[in-house]
């Protein structure tokens, strides 16, 4: 977040050097902070629920401990994906007809599809054949307001025998895979909608898609890294060390993967040097040196990448408690630098005037729904949904079933 | 065999996915406007109601319906290219009640087109107004036929 | 979502049989008649848009920056004050390049003050230096393959068939994707309505026989509008193609635009 703040200071009087047309001379970009934070948000729940499938497909069993809390991320994250979209439209109240009259060629009406799927048939689905079992236990025996909670999430179906609860984690596996490509969906997607539009030379661009997705893996694991460490501590427990590490080696896994992708799209675009090239240098000299020298490049890749990294190849010798730290630093990191990363993409897209004649400016403001409150409120408010899902689905004082995530209890 | 039977969470969801996509569809035939789809993937309707806006500019067509000889007298000049409304301004309300007058006009209309400028085009009859005369344009041209004095 | 839905469940089956039954009429509607005719009281009557194609061509040639296009289309079509234009005038100074640089031309400097609905202040490059200088009118380009079009997501932006790209205001959402896929500026946010906004070709003009107020201004028919199904005698866009050889503003882009461009040079984007 603090790479922002330095845009602001970097700001200079005359707003636009060169020529811009006309209707780019307005006092905001069209997409503000709003449309920075979506596929921040989309990247969270689209990385996060990766995160779980590695647990449930790929058997990673050491990431058991994260498994239903990278769930829960998706699924809080998930219920906020829409809203700065929705805030940002200048007539929300017209939302629907995105779903009921959708333009089938325009990457945002299937927006409304792709997430209504992952919600209800992916993330919803996998959630409950995981805790069907548990819930029907639970509904049995707390009582007041939580139970009836319970009850309703059970929909009815009561039947916990051992076939039943077999279906469940067949269910779950089939939905996990089904759920791994309508992950990248969601958020190759995201990256389809900058990446199509030809008018934009910063954006328009075929492997946009896959650098979001990537970017988003990266966040994602960050995301749950960072929030199993928040929880842990809240909680008082230890830290699983075994979980930890094997969370912060595909994170850097993914980093490595992320960067290589990232810096080839660099390279291509400094070689290649296509038209506008030299309005593009001047804003990333200008406009977006810190977000993206900074925040993008050296918060966001290269320290992580170095700290995890070291990791890798002496993890043996580093002490637990440097370990842990290390590790929460870097997630932090990241999950600063992604965000970093949208930024340099959506506004960065919106800071060069397509006539490639000159450049604009962006001042973000506090108030207002493109400013900072709103912004910061919107990052929040999915931690708020966590919170409560934690204390509903994770709480310490229900007992959990012994069925493992991944099956191998059950064949 | 009584082997296949479906399994209740299955048939739940089975249901309750009917059900979603069932309110969906019934939305969808309650929302859709009525004309959406009469050209295209757009509504219909939208052409008549963008045609129904009033036009602010009377255009040359209504001149011609009182000011034949003056349009005819332009339509023999230099200035046979130029929109009664260019120089008159906006005239619509003259049009719908002569009695209305149109705005009174000063030189500065000329200026507007004839004072020289490095970016106009060579062919264009251009003054550099300073050099050129300081009384009124119309001392010397006759605006609606530029090429003749009074 | 989840509770009651036993009754719910049947509910829906009966409403999915329903809904098939009652979208007929909405498929029904979307086959009819392209050939309807306007009825509507305030509308011009007896206007088939089936039976037009219109497109714009412009003379850079003939232009002479004095903004009574930009102004005009404010007035016509009540386009909010500020940075807001559904047509603008830009002032190309091409400067001529410094001797020995072994350049072909020197800096070009753009601009559009206001649009140019104003004119232009004088060249901040004086006359001996400038190698060529004109002005560029522009405007929706009619593209052949909207990119706005296309990225609509809810079919509030559209071809009309007698080509017109126009906005249906009841209906925009006001997300601005069509303003970020439109290559040429001409899109934009209105802060009034909060919907996209743009060249309608002056439709409510068009559609009763008048030329759009830009064409219609223009005193030295620099922009002649035209209809591609229904040439006139001694046609001028006929004229014009015999006359010129025509360029389209970024065609790499391939959205094949209806307003053509004579006279211009590469500077020009």
């Amino acid at each position: 977040m603090t790479s922002e703040v330095t845009n602001i200071v970097v700001e200079v009087l005359p707003r636009f050097e060169g020529y811009v047309y006309p209707n780019e001379a307005t006092a905001h970009p069209l997409w503000g902070f709003l449309i920075v934070l979506y596929p921040y948000i989309t990247g969270l729940v689209a990385g996060a629920f990766i995160m779980a499938s590695l647990v449930r497909v790929f058997k990673v069993k050491a990431l058991e401990p994260v498994y239903r809390l990278s769930l829960l991320t998706a699924l809080a994250f998930l219920l906020c994906a829409t809203l700065p979209l929705l805030f940002h439209l200048g007539h929300p109240e017209r939302c629907y007809e995105i779903m009921i009259t959708p333009h089938l060629t325009s990457p945002m009406a299937i927006f409304g599809f792709v997430y209504a799927w992952y919600l209800m048939a992916v993330l919803l689905l996998e959630l409950w054949f995981d805790y069907r079992q548990d819930l029907v236990e639970w509904s049995k025996t707390t009582a007041g307001f939580k139970g009836i909670i319970y009850r309703i999430f059970t929909v009815g179906v009561t039947d916990v025998s051992p076939p039943a609860v077999a279906l469940d984690v067949k269910m779950g596996r089939i939905l996990s895979v089904v759920g791994i490509p309508s992950a990248f969906l969601l958020h190759g997607y995201v990256g389809f909608i900058f990446g199509s539009i030809k008018a934009n030379p910063w954006w328009g661009n075929a492997i946009m898609p896959i650098i979001f997705i990537l970017s988003a893996i990266v966040s994602g694991i960050a995301l749950c890294v960072f929030n199993y460490m928040v929880l842990t501590w809240i909680r008082r427990h230890t830290v699983e060390m075994r979980c930890l590490d094997t969370m912060a080696m595909f994170l850097f896994y993914a980093l490595l993967v992320d960067a290589a992708v990232e810096g080839l799209d660099w390279i291509h675009r400094i070689y290649a040097a296509e038209e506008g090239f030299s309005v593009m240098q001047t804003m990333i000299r200008e406009k977006l040196f810190y977000t993206l020298n900074l925040g993008q490049a050296t918060i966001g890749t290269l320290v992580p990448f170095l700290l995890l990294g070291s990791l890798q190849l002496l993890r043996r010798r580093v002490p637990e408690m440097v370990r842990r730290r290390m590790i929460s630093a870097s997630a932090a990191m990241i999950l600063i630098g992604v965000l970093a990363m949208r930024w340099n993409v959506v506004i960065g897209g919106q800071l060069f005037s397509k006539s490639l004649r000159g450049v604009m400016g962006y001042k973000m403001e506090f108030a207002g729904v493109e400013g900072w409150f709103m912004g910061i409120l919107l990052l929040g408010l999915p931690f708020v949904i966590l919170t409560v899902l934690v204390k509903l689905f994770l709480s310490e004082r229900l007992p959990t079933s012994g069925h493992t995530p991944h099956g191998s209890s059950t064949t | 065999m009584r082997r296949f039977q479906m399994p209740p969470q299955i048939l739940r969801l089975v249901l309750l996915t009917l059900a979603i996509v069932g309110s969906y569809m019934v939305a969808r035939v309650f929302l859709t406007p009525a004309t959406f789809g009469q050209y295209g993937w757009y509504r219909g309707a939208a052409l008549e109601e963008l045609a129904a806006r009033t036009p602010v500019y009377a255009g040359k067509k209504a001149c011609d319906e009182c000011h034949s000889d003056i349009l005819h007298k332009l339509a023999g000049d230099a200035h046979k290219t130029l929109s009664c409304e260019a120089c008159h301004g906006v005239s619509r309300t003259h049009a719908d009640d002569p009695d209305i007058l149109p705005v009174k006009l000063t030189g500065s209309h000329c200026i507007r087109c004839h004072e020289a400028n490095p970016s106009r085009p060579a062919w264009f009859k251009q003054i550099v107004v300073k050099d050129h005369y300081s009384g009124k344009c119309t001392e010397c041209h006759i605006p609606h036929q530029p090429t003749q004095s009074p | 979502m989840k509770t009651q839905f036993n009754r719910r469940g049947a509910l829906a089956r009966l409403g999915g049989i329903l809904a098939g039954v009652l979208a007929l009429p909405v498929a029904r509607t979307a086959k009819a008649a392209v050939q309807r005719v306007f009825v509507s009281s305030g509308a011009a009557r007896g206007y088939d848009p089936s039976k037009h194609k219109w497109l714009m061509c412009i003379d850079v040639n003939k232009c002479i920056g004095c903004g009574l296009c930009a102004e005009a289309c404010k007035k016509e079509n009540g386009v909010p004050e500020g940075p807001y234009f559904r047509t603008w005038i830009e002032r190309y100074i091409i400067q001529k390049p410094k001797p020995g640089s072994g350049q072909t031309r020197g800096e070009t400097l753009v601009d559009s003050p206001d649009g140019g609905m104003h004119g232009f202040p004088e060249s901040p490059v004086p006359r001996d230096q400038i190698e060529h200088s004109f002005f560029v009118p522009k405007l929706c380009n009619l593209c052949e393959h909207s990119p706005c079009v296309q990225v609509c997501p809810v079919g509030a932006t559209f071809d009309a068939p007698d080509g017109a790209v126009l906005i249906d205001p009841k209906y925009c959402i006001g997300c601005g994707f069509c303003i970020q896929a439109c290559p040429y500026g001409c899109r934009f946010l209105s802060p009034v309505t909060k919907t996209a906004e743009k060249c309608t070709l002056c439709y409510h003009r068009i559609t009763r026989g008048l030329k759009p107020a830009c064409a219609e201004i223009c005193p030295t028919q620099a922009r002649i509008f035209g209809d591609l199904l229904n040439p006139v005698p001694d046609d001028p866009i006929q004229k014009f193609y015999e006359q010129n050889r025509v360029q389209v503003l970024k065609p790499y882009l391939g959205t094949a635009p209806r307003v053509l461009y004579a006279g211009l040079d590469k500077e020009v984007r």
